[in-house]
């Protein structure tokens, strides 16, 4: 008994955000480097009452328009933007989309890592002869974590959802995963107020990064060139043990489709496993970084712009808050 | 590397108008902001396997500061 991937579908939100756009806020910001570096030009944010659920939904009921949503057994939902602290959003999720009321449903908390670790829990789940039709649905809206002047986030950042059916089937399409964690990394990129460490603070200082971009510890955080340099020193070593796994060569590998942050940092990687440029999916031009949903997006255009005339192996490699990171190998018959 | 090939790199790779000299403080370029932090990052990576910490990033200043990291026996 096998799993494989059947569908994806994805759902951005109408607020489009221009390149142009930011550049009437922040004048001093030099939007021609950042789109020829980082690779973005647009983003799309939820609106103030939109949630990542709303997202989720319209994301599901697109994959309905072609699927069966009865044959749902399982729900898998990952986002970092809960629409509370409890319940389960996945919860919420079932009976928003009518779906039936003998199934799974739970969330996790990963962010860019997160697509990869739900195919693998999808896999097992699966594989194991518990369930036969698993919705991993990935939904974050990031932009309301935002500082209104943390400009360097706000051109990266966008909002999204994505909605997976992973099915059981006779063909064995989904390989083996690998994972890595180093939470003594959990400081580099972080919202600390808020949670249970510490409260949400309306007093809280406003602090500087980087280029003069401000933000408080109410707000998201990053530490750019650490999360660059953790990416650099284990991704590739990581993605070549990926390979090994599956008993692959760079060679054998159709497509690399790794977690879409920055196009400067996926090439700088590209180079490292000595991929080739046509092996190696860039593109995050419309849409930015949607964390965890930025590898089914990727795989859905992809899949959309090549010809279904072979079986593709594709590595899927996330990276990011937690330190967390994960690698997949996929095989891919069909239009997604 | 000689020195003089690494400042010619550098401007090049920071895409940078002005020549560099060991004594141009980076920082003060106008250039200057996150991307030409991630830019220099990457290469000195590439090129000397040395990692660049968010730390060192923000310590540095002039040019002659980044070789100190790097560390002068690189260069000749």
């Amino acid at each position: 008994m096998g799993s494989k991937i059947r569908a994806i579908e994805y759902y951005l939100p109408d607020n489009k955000v221009t390149n142009l756009d930011l550049l009437s806020r922040f004048s001093d910001y030099d939007f021609e480097k950042f789109e020829s570096k980082v690779g973005i030009k647009t983003r799309y944010w939820a609106s103030q009452h939109e949630t990542a659920l709303d997202l989720a939904v319209k994301a599901c009921e697109k994959l309905f328009l072609r699927v069966d949503k009865k044959i749902i057994d399982y729900v898998i939902y990952c986002t970092q933007s809960p629409e509370y602290l409890l319940p389960t959003t996945a919860c919420i999720l079932q009976d928003r989309l009518g779906l039936s009321t003998n199934i799974g449903a739970i969330d996790y908390n990963l962010g860019c890592s997160g697509f990869v670790y739900g195919v693998s829990l999808a896999k097992a789940l699966i594989e194991s002869g518990q369930v036969e039709n698993v919705l991993l649905v990935t939904a974050e809206t990031y932009s309301k974590y935002l500082h209104p002047e943390d400009k360097s986030n706000m051109a990266i950042f966008g909002d999204g959802a994505s909605a997976t059916l992973i099915a059981v089937s006779d063909e064995d399409m989904i390989g083996d995963f690998l994972f890595g964690t180093d939470g003594s990394g959990s400081n580099k990129l972080i919202i600390k107020n808020g949670a249970s460490k510490y409260a949400f603070d309306p007093n809280a200082t406003l602090l500087t990064y980087g280029s003069d971009n401000h933000y408080t510890d109410n707000h998201l955080y990053m530490n750019g060139p650490e999360i660059f340099n953790f990416t650099s020193e284990y991704i590739p070593k990581f993605t070549g043990n990926l390979l090994h796994r599956n008993n692959l060569s760079i060679e054998k590998v159709d497509y690399f489709v790794f977690h879409q942050a920055n196009a400067f940092m996926l090439d700088f990687l590209r180079k490292r496993i000595k991929a080739e440029k046509d092996q190696f999916y860039i593109n995050l031009e419309d849409g930015g970084n949607t964390v965890s949903n930025t590898i089914p997006i990727a795989l859905k255009r992809l899949l959309s712009d090549i010809a279904i005339d072979k079986e593709y192996i594709i590595a899927i490699v996330g990276f990011g808050v937690g330190l967390s990171w994960a690698g997949g190998i996929i095989k891919i018959n069909n239009k997604l | 590397m000689e020195k003089q090939e690494f400042l010619k790199n550098l401007q090049e790779v920071l895409e940078v108008e002005q020549t560099l000299t060991v004594e141009t403080n980076l920082k003060d370029l106008d250039e200057w902001d996150s991307m030409t932090a991630m830019l220099l990052i990457g290469y000195v990576s590439d090129e000397f396997g040395v990692t660049l910490t968010g730390d060192n990033i923000g310590e540095i200043s002039t040019v002659q500061s980044v070789i100190d990291f790097i560390g002068e026996s690189k260069f000749s």
